[in-house]
């Protein structure tokens, strides 16, 4: 039986925010309103713990935008199932930050 | 420009992020510090937007870059290949080393902040301390209490001129000192011939001009603790005039308290002429302090303990002469004492062999061999100095130097703490493995009790780096007499995947 991972109420909130779609560190602060100090280490930790990936984007991108190269973070497969899961132990995580189907409706 | 504007400008932010940057591991700082810097761009430019309020001041982006520090030292902790999370890994002879160390550290501090620890471990304050003796009627002990009649003292200053060059005389009373009408306070007198600073060498910092047109008895030196104390460190006071035990006293001076390391807890000296003193009742008793010809050798001053003085009668008084440089010395004749009565206890506590190791060692490097001894001879190293400042900081924290009880206090934590130490030490060497150092884990019971002379009965603990397993016998035997370390071949590497220390096969 596959044991459900515990994440604090925090980490929910930075995966909720990540699962909103192409997210870097400074846009997760935006969005939770949390500190660097708690947002790039609690994203550390789940990568570490394999529910985000990340991935620098193209220089040609960052060129063209004239502006430095970003990190951008995604939600693993892992990373959408363990969400549900803080779903029903957060219900209000959906409301505080909303899902991008959400926002776009 | 303003400090905080300059904390706040562009490149103090990045001189933030790369210290910062220290603390992430090296493989990974680039990266690191190239994300960071990207998010500071963005932040900036947020800050100088208009439309977002959050990041508008300053502070904002300082404090931003603040964050980087704990995301650097989180990735940091967390590599598995760190020096810190090596040192600090439970179990580790590092850990161990650092923790002695850290002990260590911590009892010498607290010995160098404690005043009493302080003055017992400080260098003589006399400068001829071994020609000075304390006569006493009662041997080591009875030299915490007046022990020596006023009589005695008189008719020694003629009858000792062959032995000591001077002697001087105190006597602790307490009486209240008055300043004023409404001020004053009851404290502890040393009433002293007036050689007895100069006996002792002892320098009186703070000299009073005379603006009392010498109508005063004797003078009156104030501790610098009772001066503060007791009297708020007035300046005034010093040259006045005041009365103490029916005299009227010249306040001096003052004098470190530090400098007065004789028994009795002393927060004033009136200093009266022999023709004041001679006044006292005969019967009163006191302290005598005595030097010593010159003729009597510094060694023979340790050595000489016994003064005979002859009665009218015919029969004679015994004396013991207690040499001041002993007694400076004796915390750390303490020490030394508990030191070798707790290694010659030590064998009735703990087996001291370490166990045995097969020969398959040699094929270990020479710094892995060695690693093992050192880090033995390390822990003694700690150990050593760990309860001698412990014991100090226990006797002497809270009691006087020349306290009995502190004495006791020191002897007892010493030796207990020297005899618990050792047994530790070879306790704690004996189930490490001989090749990383950390301590063994996993122990499983091998055999049955019952069984015990038929097959081999007791405990087998490995190490997790896989170096080997160590088999500790339940009941010594003829042909298991000690515990037995055995070397696992190196084809168990792949099991472990701890390892960091080559194995005795590999090499």
């Amino acid at each position: 039986m596959a044991t459900e991972p515990k994440l604090s109420h925090t980490a929910a909130m930075i995966l909720q925010t990540i699962h909103g779609g192409q997210v870097y560190g400074f846009s997760v602060m935006e969005a939770t309103g949390l500190p660097s100090g708690t947002v790039y280490p609690a994203m550390r930790r789940l990568e570490r713990d394999g529910l985000i990936v990340s991935k620098w984007e193209q220089q040609s991108i960052a060129d063209a935008e004239q502006r430095p190269l970003r990190k951008y973070y995604k939600l693993t497969r892992g990373g959408v199932a363990t969400l549900q899961a803080m779903h029903e132990r957060y219900p209000l995580l959906k409301k505080m930050i909303a899902d991008p189907e959400v926002k776009n409706a | 420009m303003n400090l905080r504007l300059l904390l706040r400008s562009l490149p103090s932010c990045l001189f933030i992020l790369r210290s910062a940057a220290w603390l992430a591991p090296g493989q990974a700082r680039a990266d690191w510090l190239a994300e960071w810097q990207g998010e500071l761009w963005h932040v900036w430019h947020a800050c100088d937007s208009k439309s977002r309020d959050r990041f508008r001041g300053s502070p904002e982006i300082t404090d931003f870059c603040l964050g980087a520090f704990r995301d650097a030292f989180w990735l940091g902790w967390n590599n598995p290949h760190s020096t810190p999370r090596r040192i600090f890994r439970s179990g580790s002879a590092s850990r161990c080393s650092v923790t002695l160390a850290l002990w260590t550290g911590i009892s010498l501090l607290a010995c160098l902040s404690l005043p009493g620890v302080r003055r017992a471990i400080r260098p003589s304050t006399y400068r001829d301390a071994d020609g000075l003796v304390m006569i006493s009627s009662g041997g080591y002990s009875g030299a915490q209490s007046p022990s020596i009649g006023f009589q005695d003292y008189q008719s020694w200053k003629t009858s000792t001129r062959h032995l000591f060059t001077d002697l001087a005389f105190y006597q602790p009373i307490r009486r209240r000192v008055h300043v004023t009408r409404h001020r004053g306070a009851e404290l502890s007198i040393g009433r002293a011939s007036d050689n007895i600073f100069k006996l002792l060498h002892l320098e009186v910092p703070r000299i009073a001009p005379d603006r009392s047109n010498g109508d005063y008895a004797a003078k009156l030196f104030l501790s610098e603790r009772a001066w503060r104390e007791s009297f708020g460190g007035d300046p005034q006071l010093i040259g006045s005039v005041t009365e103490v035990a029916g005299l009227r006293v010249l306040i001096a001076g003052v004098v470190s308290q530090d400098s007065w390391p004789l028994p009795g807890q002393l927060d004033a000296w009136l200093i009266e002429d022999e023709r004041r003193l001679s006044l006292l009742p005969l019967k009163s008793k006191g302290f005598v302090l005595a030097h010593l010809q010159a003729s009597e050798s510094r060694q023979r001053a340790d050595e000489w303990r016994y003064l005979s003085v002859p009665r009218e009668d015919g029969t004679s008084d015994h004396f013991d002469c207690i040499s001041l440089a002993q007694r400076e010395r004796l915390p750390f004749s303490i020490l030394l004492f508990t030191l070798i009565v707790a290694l010659i206890a030590l064998p009735a506590t703990t087996a001291l062999p370490l166990g045995e190791y097969p020969r398959h060692s040699g094929r270990l490097p020479w710094p892995v061999r060695m690693r093992r001894w050192v880090f033995f001879w390390s822990k003694f190293a700690l150990v050593v100095p760990l309860v001698c400042f412990t014991s100090l900081d226990a006797a002497y924290g809270s009691h006087p130097l020349n306290s009995t009880t502190a004495q006791y206090i020191q002897l007892a934590v010493s030796f207990f703490g020297f005899l618990f130490a050792f047994r530790w030490i070879l306790q704690d060497q004996r189930k490490r493995c001989p090749v990383c150092l950390r301590v063994l884990s996993h122990p499983v019971r091998v055999g049955l009790a019952s069984r015990n002379f038929l097959a081999w009965n007791g405990t087998e603990l490995i190490c997790a780096g896989g170096h080997g397993l160590l088999h500790i016998p339940e009941l010594p035997t003829s042909w298991f007499g000690t515990q037995r370390w055995q070397y696992l071949d190196p084809s168990w590497g792949s099991l472990f995947n701890d390892a960091y220390m080559p194995s005795a096969g590999v090499v």
